[in-house]
């Protein structure tokens, strides 16, 4: 694809940010699980931080195109670091879907200023059933008050602003889904337990409490009962954003098993064997075409056309994608591939998330086959083949 | 489990698993944690004559043979891989002097280390690209009653605990592709055994590089024939693979059975998630493959013991092994979700375990040729 010479200027900075501030410590941060605080202050600086929020609201407001090129240079350089920034991007989404003016200016302000925010929908007994949730909020007067307990809530722990889904009525299941703009401060929400992960160690993920949180009723996000198509909305948005950290992720160790075979085979007398190089070639096919499918996503989008359908279809493809590579990687790599001091151990371990966070790839599946498996398909069939 | 096992190997299966839930189980996930080498589990591997499984009963060893040896593997890997790569190592080392030493080196080595007095390692691999090639090879020069090793090797499982090593260099004079088996004392002067490399799993399975600075070796310490190291190699490397591949099967048939029990009480849209077809497909393909290459591993463990050729149906079960391992448990793990991914879990270890199970030992050569070549 054709990139603008923005696109290009901006991939050129993300990829510079990656050599400079996340590949040198990105080993030291898997080890430590601390939480780099510093380079969300270094995206700042580099105009790179928040790149979902609109320019009236302090942020760089970048088109798709280019969030999903500098994530994949980040994710290049770490899946964590990746996942910490790029998903200061991902919490804006609910707001552009349904924030009202104020509402914007409310939830951008501290973002913009440098601090996070988070996305708070899956629950204890609420993962791939999103409607099943028990978070309850109830209107008491002009207030919401909230009440449950949400997990797996990314840079939860740092996170100024939260968007928080809550049930506005049980018995309606799905349809009493409703989501809410929460501040860090308000008194009641706390953090629970932090999460020991087996990879994207240093990225925040954390158990959020609510017990008789009081939020003013005009921090509800669109209506009650519009939870569900506002997270589906947001999670549409977001997945092309999560494929790209596949395609950073797989990329990576692809270019580690290049380097690794040429410096094995620097004596110039021999070369990978046809076996190794068939495989760094599968690799190469397999990161190419899932970009491709991910910014194909993005252009319907881009063209206000659905592309639910595609934005699964990248997601699902571009993570199995990674997953598949760094394990082959590791296969090429053999004993060496096993060393804590070897980037790919690391890329096999985070590669694993990938195809579960922000839906499972199981669930890309069922979106995609809901898209698929529809009558008005049969119809088009017919006019097509006369049957 | 199986036809294949006679009564005595079935109670030896079972025998391990009491000894296994007794003495290795409670001890896995800590020995995760610290790192150390279970000095412990092996002194009680030891006691229950497991360091000498395979070693004739005229060497104090319990003569039980391959199948159960590799079976008794699955079940110590079922809880621990780490502390069953160290009775793999051992006992490859231990099965090549059987196999091609001669009745002296038998009648002076077997007696410690089927007891476990002496703890067993084989040291193969090199940097370069190929063995006995690189800037870094070991190369054994002759020198009065003996040779003289100088090189080193990489990766060396059971480094700096082994007693004894058995060591592949290229002796010279020679023509620099042939290798020759060596047996090395640890206490010899000019071994160094370098730090004890990290690794993301197999935590207390200790592995370094090990350098040879003129290490003396006397002409009695060479195993089979000078420039005969080769099908020494590939035995050994043969047989680490069939072990491997236990290993691999332990694991995964320890991931399958958690990451079932957890779909079982997984509920998710109104129902247990094992009801659920994507969960079943992925469970079952995953308990298929594990069963098909634990016969394989069987098969080719009972061929050994027949005394036959088992290096074919060993790159086979290497082959199956390689497939099986990372992908079972990323399946596993995703069977599990976000919980699965959990260093709190029990899958998180088993997964940064798996790949040291099926890579630790892997020569350059895809297993795909041996197998490819033997089709007639």
């Amino acid at each position: 694809m054709n990139l603008t010479s923005e696109q290009q200027r901006l991939q050129a900075l993300a990829r510079e940010f990656t050599a400079k501030h996340i590949i040198p410590v990105a080993m030291e941060y898997d080890q430590s699980a601390e939480f780099p605080m510093f380079a969300a202050d270094e995206a700042k600086k580099a105009g790179l931080n928040c790149m979902a929020i609109p320019k009236e609201f302090g942020g760089p407001g970048y088109d798709s195109a280019t969030q999903l090129l500098v994530v994949e240079e980040w994710a290049y350089g770490c899946a964590a670091f990746a996942t910490m920034l790029g998903g200061n991007g991902l919490c804006s989404y609910p707001l552009l879907i349904a924030g009202t003016e104020e509402q914007k200016k409310l939830y951008f302000a501290p973002i913009v200023a440098g601090g996070f925010g988070a996305f708070a929908l899956t629950e204890p007994g609420a993962g791939s059933d999103a409607g099943s949730c028990r978070t309850v909020a109830q209107l008491a007067g002009d207030e919401y008050v909230l009440n449950g307990v949400k997990c797996f809530c990314t840079t939860g722990g740092y996170a100024k602003v939260f968007v928080v889904f809550a049930s506005t009525d049980l018995s309606k299941g799905v349809k009493g889904l409703t989501a809410f703009l929460v501040e860090r401060e308000r008194t009641g929400l706390a953090i629970g337990s932090v999460e020991h992960k087996l990879g994207i160690r240093c990225s925040n993920t954390v158990e959020l409490l609510l017990k008789d949180v009081r939020i003013p009723a005009n921090h509800r996000l669109g209506q009650e009962g519009e939870g569900m198509k506002i997270a589906m909305k947001t999670l549409d948005m977001a997945r092309p954003i999560v494929a790209s950290i596949g395609v950073g992720v797989a990329r990576r160790a692809l270019d580690e098993c290049i380097r690794f075979f040429l410096h094995k085979h620097s004596d110039g007398k021999s070369q990978p064997s046809q076996a190794e190089q068939f495989v760094m070639a599968d690799m190469a096919i397999q990161v190419e075409a899932a970009r491709a499918l991910i910014f194909h996503a993005v252009s319907l989008k881009d063209a206000g056309l659905p592309y639910s359908k595609e934005s699964a279809m990248a997601k699902a493809f571009a993570t199995d994608t990674a997953m598949h590579v760094c394990v082959e990687a590791q296969q090429l790599f053999g004993s060496k591939g096993l060393h804590s001091d070897c980037v790919i151990q690391k890329l096999v371990r985070d590669a694993k998330v990938l195809q579960i966070y922000e839906g499972t790839n199981q669930i890309q599946r069922l979106v995609i086959a809901g898209q698929i498996l529809r009558p008005e398909a049969v119809k088009s069939m017919s006019q097509a083949t006369g049957r | 489990m199986s036809y294949a096992m006679t009564e005595e190997q079935e109670l030896i299966q079972s025998n391990i698993r009491e000894f296994v839930t007794e003495h290795v189980a409670p001890l896995a996930d800590s020995l995760d944690k610290n790192g150390e080498y279970p000095s412990e589990a092996v002194v009680k591997m030891a006691e229950q004559g497991l360091l000498g499984l395979v070693v004739p009963a005229e060497f104090g060893g319990l003569e039980a043979g391959y199948l159960s040896f590799v079976a008794s593997v699955e079940e110590l890997s079922r809880a621990s891989a780490a502390t069953a790569a160290i009775l793999v190592q051992h006992t490859v080392a231990t099965g090549c002097i059987g196999r091609w030493g001669n009745a002296e080196q038998k009648g002076r080595l077997l007696p410690g280390l089927a007891s476990g007095e002496t703890l067993g390692s084989v040291a193969v691999f090199e940097n370069g690209p190929k063995l006995g090639a690189g800037a870094e090879a070991l190369i054994a020069r002759q020198h009065e009653h003996g040779y003289l090793l100088k090189g080193a090797k990489i990766d060396v499982g059971n480094a700096g605990k082994a007693g004894i090593y058995v060591v592949f260099a290229t002796a010279e004079p020679g023509d620099g592709k042939k290798l020759t088996a060596f047996i090395v004392s640890a206490g010899q002067k000019g071994i160094r055994v370098g730090p004890i490399t990290k690794c993301t799993g197999l935590h207390g399975y200790q592995t370094a590089d090990i350098s040879f600075d003129d290490v003396f070796v006397s002409k009695e310490d060479m195993l089979g024939a000078l420039h005969g190291g080769s099908s020494i190699v590939g035995w050994t490397l043969a047989l680490a693979a069939v072990a491997e591949a236990a290993e691999t099967v332990g694991i995964v048939a320890t991931a399958v059975k958690h990451a079932a029990a957890y779909s079982k009480q997984r509920v998710q849209f109104g129902r247990s998630i094992s009801n659920f077809p994507a969960v079943q497909i992925m469970l079952a393909g995953v308990a298929a493959n594990c069963h098909a290459a634990r016969l394989v591993a069987l098969d080719a463990a009972a061929l050994i013991d027949q005394g036959k050729p088992f290096e074919v149906e060993s790159a086979m079960v290497k082959l199956l092994a390689l497939n099986l391992g990372q992908k079972s448990l990323c399946e596993a793990v995703q069977v599990e979700g976000g919980y699965g991914y959990s260093e709190e879990m029990a899958l998180a270890r088993l997964y940064r375990d798996v790949a040291g199970t099926t890579l630790r030992n892997s020569p350059a050569e895809f297993p795909e040729k041996l197998i490819a070549e033997s089709i007639a």
